[in-house]
């Protein structure tokens, strides 16, 4: 007897969402399929984007094999950018460390301008992660929003405490809200109805949190699993936004990365490639060669223009 | 619905305080409230009572002075839960007793030993069953162990055990099994009732939020056959929708939980609240602390 494989058909659809505008613009999300569920009826049809990640600062604690590929522009925000484009990236996710109130604590009105000038130098389209405190990026992330009014970014992270104030500067000045929640679906969902209240939801990236392989990715890739499979099975309207696995600042933090490159790349290759098989939509890493491992590893034609 | 009033814990400041005072008057007027608001049997939960456990002895004959309801005792303390059996004059409930080998060990005799009704919850040496099927198990190997002392399946009240609603996605699937659970008891186990902590499943929701998700799982709970509920006697709400009262309401989460069609625009906020709270209570919608607001 031939086996006939069975097919599953999904009536909910992740809502498709822009970052970036015109040429500069990418689509993630509109998918009615679970992650890579190519074989099934539905359709991807934006695959999952890589966004390269850089600070705002020249890094004090990355391995030697990180700086690398950037050594030369990695004092420069926009020539490291830059590069990051050149390396075939589809975004760049800046991360405002240097406004970090245990740190350099710098101003929002000396870090704003530095994430519009990135902005405007690149043809790919700019994520801005705050310091990940919370009252710090509410008088940051709301000056960036407002510096970069109409450019459509992808800002965050926006959090239970912050949410109001981010999210309003986020609606007012016509960018994304990048909402991040601490690895719990219910916060999650509870997160995305507030900001419902005032924010499209076209206009919400879920970040579930992402964790290295070995230090928690296991929660990680089943909240993403889940919420997909809310979204495209369920269909619970606040869990239909796509998803964002911020995961380079986790994995290049750990030992192991920053032990050697090729442990490094393969943290960073193996954890993505995880949070893509859950359902990620958009992943920021830090290692350029770790995106073309990953896309090879998932082989076929996926990315191919 | 036989209701056992669970104001008399430990937990609560005016009781542990009482308690520690020796104070009798407090914990006789709570008993009294319960009982005039229509509780079936009065819980004493001290605790474990460590310092003294006869304590729970104490409790029983000052609550049995102004009360004439049967009393469910509720302590981990096998020595506690004596004081406290023995000192009833009314059949007691045992609360509770478990398939853990301890309580096997521990409790289970104290329950034949003086011919109470005894509690059994699902859990057992290996945790907390998840399924509805797996609970079932659970409670079998426990009554047969139980039957084998002597204590008929009649004496035995099996309890699913809810958990907090809001606990990643698995309170919603644990109170789906304890559904199922309710509703397959009968069959499997003849003569054995079922009895659920009921307030567990709004643990760790808003505050204000609490009594809503307490009275909807327990319309649902009553809907699979549920004989009787630990649960906050003093919620005049929750004791009408035990007693059989408030059938608008039931009617309307029964409605929600067969997915029929409704249009808000003809409820109250009342009636909506019931809804959405039906929605999450039956797995359909995910819960959030906002699910009111979606």
């Amino acid at each position: 007897m031939e086996y006939k494989a069975p097919v599953e058909a999904y009536s909910g659809v992740v809502r498709e969402e822009a970052i970036g505008t015109g040429s500069k613009a990418i689509k993630i999300g509109g998918e009615n399929i679970l992650s890579l569920h190519l074989f099934d009826e539905g359709s991807l049809p934006n695959p999952p984007k890589f966004a390269l990640e850089i600070l705002d600062m020249e890094p004090v604690d990355w391995a030697e094999h990180l700086v690398e590929p950037v050594k030369d522009v990695i004092s420069d925000p926009v020539k490291w950018a830059k590069k990051c484009e050149e390396f075939g990236a589809d975004a760049v996710s800046i991360y405002l460390l240097s406004t970090d109130p245990a740190g350099k604590d710098r101003s929002a009105d000396e870090a704003a301008p530095v994430v519009k000038k990135v902005a405007e130098s690149l043809n790919i389209p700019v994520l801005v992660y705050g310091c990940g405190d919370d009252k710090k990026d509410a008088v940051v992330l709301p000056k960036v929003a407002e510096m970069c009014d109409g450019m459509n970014l992808l800002i965050g992270p926006v959090l239970k405490e912050n949410y109001e104030v981010v999210g309003k500067a986020i609606l007012d000045h016509g960018h994304k809200a990048w909402a991040e929640s601490p690895l719990d679906i219910n916060l999650l969902k509870e997160l995305n109805v507030k900001l419902c209240h005032f924010l499209p939801p076209e206009r919400i990236v879920i970040d579930p949190e992402s964790a290295a392989l070995g230090y928690g990715f296991e929660y990680s890739f089943s909240l993403m699993e889940r919420v997909k499979q809310l979204a495209v099975i369920t269909k619970d309207s606040m869990t239909q936004m796509p998803m964002i696995a911020n995961l380079g600042k986790e994995i290049w933090k750990t030992k192991q990365a920053k032990e050697s490159k090729k442990q490094g790349l393969l943290f960073e290759t193996m954890t993505a490639l995880g949070l893509l098989l859950a359902g990620a939509n958009i992943l920021v890493l830090r290692h350029p060669e770790s995106i073309n491992l990953v896309k090879e590893t998932v082989g076929g034609n996926l990315w191919q223009k | 619905m036989i209701v056992i009033g669970e104001n008399i814990h430990i937990i609560a400041k005016v009781v542990s305080d009482a308690i520690k005072a020796r104070d009798a008057k407090v914990i006789q007027d709570l008993a009294k409230v319960q009982a005039e608001g229509g509780a079936d049997y009065i819980d004493l939960n001290l605790g474990f009572c460590r310092k003294d456990p006869s304590i729970m002895g104490w409790a029983v004959n000052a609550v049995q002075e102004v009360v004439d309801l049967p009393l469910s005792i509720d302590t981990m303390n096998p020595v506690a839960m004596e004081e406290g059996l023995k000192a009833c004059k009314k059949r007691p409930l045992l609360n509770s007793a478990s398939g853990k080998t301890d309580s096997k060990q521990e409790m289970l005799p104290l329950a034949k030993k003086y011919d109470c009704d005894v509690v059994i919850s699902v859990i057992n040496d290996r945790g907390m069953p998840a399924e509805g099927d797996s609970k079932l198990d659970s409670i079998m190997d426990t009554v047969a162990y139980a039957n084998d002392l002597g204590i008929p399946n009649e004496r035995i009240w099996a309890d699913p055990i809810a958990l907090p609603a809001s606990t990643a996605g698995e309170g919603q699937k644990n109170a789906l099994a304890t559904y199922e659970f309710v509703e397959m008891l009968p069959q499997a186990l003849p003569d054995i009732k079922s009895a659920v902590g009921l307030s567990n499943i709004s643990n760790g929701a808003p505050p204000e939020l609490r009594p809503l998700l307490n009275h909807v799982y327990l319309i649902m709970l009553a809907r699979k056959g549920l004989y009787s509920s630990i649960h906050d006697a003093l919620d005049r709400d929750i004791m009408d929708i035990s007693k059989g009262r408030k059938q608008n309401l039931v009617d309307l989460v029964y409605r929600a939980w067969d997915k029929e069609e409704m249009d808000f625009s003809s409820l109250s906020q009342e009636e909506i609240n019931y809804v959405k709270t039906a929605k999450v209570l039956s797995g359909e919608v995910l819960y959030s602390d906002a699910w009111l607001e979606g």
